[in-house]
């Protein structure tokens, strides 16, 4: 195993890493931009090194030298599914924890996975292999798929680049500025074609294989909550495989065969679009550890950054895919500094406040302390709420009860968000797709201000007033002080 | 002696005897009870408006202390003035309101854009706009004001 592994990370999944690395007895490296300098991850880290930029593969591979890393964690983003960092980190002779260069590549384009997909006899959504590269193609393409279609840049992900087309008049536009978007954000302008797939829903295979040629499966994850094409609440079991449990074993069969097409090693997602009748397509695959991982473990009772290292390191799995068993229920909430009632507007600011909840079945991963400035510079992800219960209505229940302890004053957030869809009558019967968030928004009814809690806010504010004023200061702090002597007494 | 507090533009007239139902337990963390009932009050101060959180809902509030001549000047019952400002550095997109204008408390009164993303900033209190201080394609600051209320 290694003794030294270099996080090239922030946030909360620099901080997860960290802490598998410290339960594995192995030494942190933490690196950090010059805005990260106070971030949690560099606080709880054993080592930490100043980069350029969490991008830039030569400052990291000098962190790397310099502090004596012998393997390097990308985390997600970033560079976690660069093949050049990868190969970079193979020739300085430092261990790249995730799969090979060379299944990057034959997995980082879209359109070259999906041909892989098709070789390997995975249902693919209906579409072009090859990007569309000039109008009379396109509208060829469209024409014999049947509108909608939905363009895609083959680069890319987290919706950037991607076009919804309703009709060939719009295609033209559509087709452009999906060209320009996906130039800006990948540096390739490339984009192509595909049917879309009614009220689909995102579900995803996790699976594990190591450097002596065993692959297992993990099970699924349903990833259908989506706000601006990225996942918000995530699940494992998925509700709908829950009512076709036939699905997980042959997405999991499908996932495992393009993995091993791939020369694949190590942890990766492969992500599939289902239609309510349980038919899936394959969509593209995520050479890293995903954001939502923690239901996984929750579930299977493993630890994927532990799995992860331990391939690494060049340990051989140590279960097969018998040995593997789904257990209970386990949802996530990605807490993030944005602000729902404004189109998930990005709310950068410090953290005045913050209370995290804890007790029963609740996972909290998290990468932020009170006082901490959340940078606009980043995704504005804070923390992830993981709950775990034996069916599938407990872990919503302990999660309504942690959001209740839950604060988080000074930045905008979507807690209160989440308390209203878990309330959602359609989220709690399982009916999930990926238009849900936005017709969520038209049919949701606001909570009514209860006058109660009305009435305590004007209390507490009358209170606030009269302490910010000088003259009474100096006696409430007295008066605290004589409470909290009181209070030491009694717990003598 | 009576306080009065507008919560969310509603105002409310608070005897101070009732303050015993307040606990400070945390700094900015106020503990209610109401009638047997436990609240959690988190409370930032900003100029002349706090922010209130209560059961994970947000709400507004602005205390006018009669024995307090200046900030009564400056609150909404007093006629005082408020700045609209916006919290973080970006573009002004388009102003909404001009000067002489009434408006409403929740009414946009600017959207700005920042992070490739537009926000409308709100008015917090009803009132007259009585000065416009930036126009459609301004870049602005964190902590600028964008219009001042009345």
């Amino acid at each position: 195993m290694f003794g030294k592994v270099l996080v090239a990370n922030r946030g909360e999944i620099a901080v997860r890493i960290v802490r598998a690395l410290r339960e594995l007895r192995i030494g942190s490296v933490a690196v950090f931009s010059d805005i990260d300098r106070a971030s949690l991850h560099v606080r709880l880290a054993d080592e930490a090194e100043r980069v350029a930029s969490y991008l830039d593969i030569e400052s990291v591979l000098a962190a790397a030298r310099k502090h004596g890393a012998q393997a390097i964690h990308p985390g997600y983003g970033f560079l976690s599914e660069n093949a050049e960092f990868a190969a970079a980190c193979e020739s300085a002779g430092v261990t790249f924890i995730g799969p090979p260069a060379d299944s990057i590549r034959k997995l980082g384009s879209k359109t070259a996975a999906r041909i892989l997909a098709k070789q390997e006899n995975v249902p693919v959504v209906p579409g072009s292999e090859e990007p569309a590269t000039n109008l009379d193609h396109a509208r060829e393409l469209a024409r014999r798929l049947g509108y909608p279609v939905l363009l895609k840049a083959a680069a890319g992900g987290g919706g950037k680049g991607m076009r919804r087309v309703d009709r060939e008049s719009d295609l033209e536009a559509a087709i452009r500025d999906a060209s320009s978007e996906a130039e800006r954000s990948f540096r390739s302008g490339e984009v192509y074609i595909e049917k879309v797939i009614e009220r689909p829903r995102h579900i995803e295979i996790q699976v594990a294989a190591d450097h002596h040629g065993n692959f297992v499966h993990l099970g699924e994850r349903e990833c259908s909550l989506q706000r601006r094409h990225q996942k918000i609440i995530e699940e494992c079991p998925s509700p709908l495989v829950a009512t076709n449990p036939e699905m997980r074993a042959l997405m999991g069969e499908a996932a495992l065969r393009i993995a091993r097409a791939a020369g694949y090693s190590n942890l990766g997602t492969v992500e599939f679009l289902a239609d309510a009748a349980g038919k899936f397509y394959f969509l593209e695959v995520n050479t890293r550890l995903q954001v939502e991982h923690p239901v996984t473990e929750l579930v299977t009772g493993l630890d994927l950054v532990h799995l992860q290292l331990r391939i690494a390191a060049g340990e051989p799995l140590p279960f097969s895919q018998e040995d593997i068993a789904w257990r209970g229920w386990a949802i996530e909430c990605r807490v993030c500094a944005e602000d729902p009632e404004q189109n998930f507007f990005p709310s950068p600011g410090t953290i005045a406040q913050l209370r995290e909840p804890g007790g029963p079945g609740i996972r909290l991963d998290s990468g932020v302390y009170p006082g901490w400035t959340v940078p606009l510079e980043y995704d504005p992800l804070l923390a992830k709420l993981v709950a775990w219960a034996p069916e599938r209505h407990g872990a919503i229940m302990r999660l309504l009860r942690a959001l209740d302890e839950y604060a988080i004053v000074g930045v905008e957030n979507n807690l209160s968000f989440f308390r209203e869809i878990l309330e959602d009558r359609q989220f709690r019967e399982g009916r999930l797709d990926t238009n849900f968030i936005p017709e969520f928004f038209a049919r949701r009814t606001r909570r009514e201000e209860s006058p109660q809690a009305e009435l305590a806010a004007a209390l507490a504010a009358a209170a606030h007033s009269k302490n910010s004023q000088p003259e009474t200061r100096n006696q409430q702090q007295e008066t605290s002080r004589w409470l909290s002597q009181g209070r030491s007494e009694l717990l003598r | 002696m009576k306080m009065h507090v507008l919560v969310n533009g509603n105002a409310m007239d608070i005897d101070s005897s009732r303050l015993d139902a307040v606990l400070e337990v945390e700094p900015g963390v106020y503990s209610v009870l109401l009638d047997g009932r436990s609240f959690e009050v988190r409370a930032i101060s900003q100029t002349d408006v706090l922010n209130l959180q209560v059961q994970g809902r947000r709400l507004s509030a602005e205390v006018i202390d009669p024995r307090n001549r200046s900030r009564r000047e400056r609150s909404a019952l007093g006629g005082g003035r408020q700045n609209i400002v916006t919290p973080m550095p970006g573009k002004v997109i388009r102003v909404l309101v001009a000067e002489g204008d009434r408006v409403e408390i929740g009414q946009g009164v600017a959207v700005v854009e920042a992070m490739k993303m537009q926000n409308e900033m709100k008015a917090l209190r009803t009132g007259v706009v009585v000065e416009v201080r930036v126009k459609d394609g301004d870049t602005v600051g964190a902590g600028d004001a964008l219009v001042v209320l009345e």
